[in-house]
């Protein structure tokens, strides 16, 4: 928890800021161990979501129904939503060979990130900078390889220098497109998801636990305390931006993921 | 100086959202009436648009990591 409802000191203060937000970034306590692998919240949160995405797929596609139900038919609109409008719509034909990927990728941040406003758990894992991270490197790795795959060792200066690039220039463009494309890309990738769902689990916490705080200090606030209401109000409203900004960001890592892909596969362009 | 440090990453979070601020307005903005102008259009303009907005707000976001780690 970021804040401690007993540092709150609502007579002074109109919202609880958090003291320590390095938190954020560091290593809970483990629950428990298995085979001296410490095993935290995040990690068994990780797994939870592994087992929600291959259920979904698995009981959304048991039964192949001529009549869908409404499970069935919610299932294969968002599987046929990334593989026409992202694999296919975005990469191409040959995009179909990605699309396992695009799909776990998809429903796997979705589920985690849909975490942040499930009731009990409200920790989104995609805020632990290790799990964004760890996805945007294997997309790195992805595009990397079915560039080098497609073009051979031509790969690298071909993304560096668009064609058209004066010979003058070429030192400036090769450097900065080198960097913007090795290392920029993943980086901003990954802090993407991070910092959205930082932003919003920071923001969630604030707003509600204050609300929660100033109702429960009645005792000693007096009227006051009735802007807790005011707090769980625009805290229930940010709650129904959140789950926009939750499915908004679960689509654009798997768009761009595709995006640079597609770069890779087509310089081109 | 300790008490200063706070505020002072708060306002360079502040100075770094001016900019994509700006930037995703216009890229809205340009959406919104390339949509009017052309209905039929507006699937391909919606997706070239939340790939604007992306790599837009990334800016924004590298300076709300740098607020934390400040």
């Amino acid at each position: 928890m970021i804040l401690a409802s007993e540092e709150c000191d609502l007579t002074e203060n109109a919202v609880c800021a958090p003291t320590e937000v390095t938190e954020l970034f560091e290593f809970r306590e483990p629950i428990f161990e298995i085979l001296g692998f410490p095993i935290t919240r995040t990690v068994v949160l990780i797994f939870l979501a592994a087992v929600i995405v291959v259920g979904l797929v698995f009981f959304g596609l048991r039964r192949q129904a001529v009549v869908p139900g409404k499970f069935q038919v919610a299932m294969e609109s968002l599987m046929g939503f990334v593989r026409d409008e992202v694999a296919i719509g975005i990469i191409g034909p040959e995009g179909i060979k990605y699309y396992p990927y695009l799909l776990s990728l998809f429903l796997f941040i979705l589920v985690g990130n849909f975490f942040e406003v499930t009731p009990f758990i409200n920790f989104p894992i995609t805020s632990r900078m290790a799990i964004p991270m760890f996805l945007a490197l294997v997309t790195y790795v992805i595009f990397i390889s079915a560039g080098l795959k497609r073009q051979g060792y031509r790969y690298v200066t071909e993304i560096i220098w668009p064609p058209g690039v004066p010979l003058l220039l070429k030192p400036l463009v090769g450097i900065i497109e080198f960097f913007s494309i090795f290392f920029i890309r993943p980086f901003s990738l990954a802090v993407r998801l991070f910092a959205n769902l930082v932003a919003g689990h920071v923001m969630l916490t604030v707003l509600l636990v204050t609300g929660v705080v100033a109702l429960s200090s009645f005792s000693t606030i007096g009227g006051k305390a009735l802007f807790g209401i005011a707090w769980w109000g625009i805290g229930l409203a940010i709650f129904m931006f959140e789950v926009i900004v939750i499915i908004l960001q679960a689509y654009i890592f798997t768009l761009l993921s595709a995006v640079y892909i597609e770069t890779s596969l087509h310089p081109q362009h | 100086m300790e008490a200063i440090s706070g505020s002072l990453a708060l306002i360079g979070y502040g100075l770094a959202a001016i900019g994509p601020g700006i930037g995703i307005g216009i890229i809205a903005g340009s959406a919104v009436d390339a949509m009017a102008r052309q209905p039929e259009a507006a699937g391909m303009v919606r997706t070239t648009m939340f790939l604007g907005i992306a790599f837009t707000e990334a800016l924004a976001l590298i300076g709300f990591v740098l607020f934390f780690l400040a």
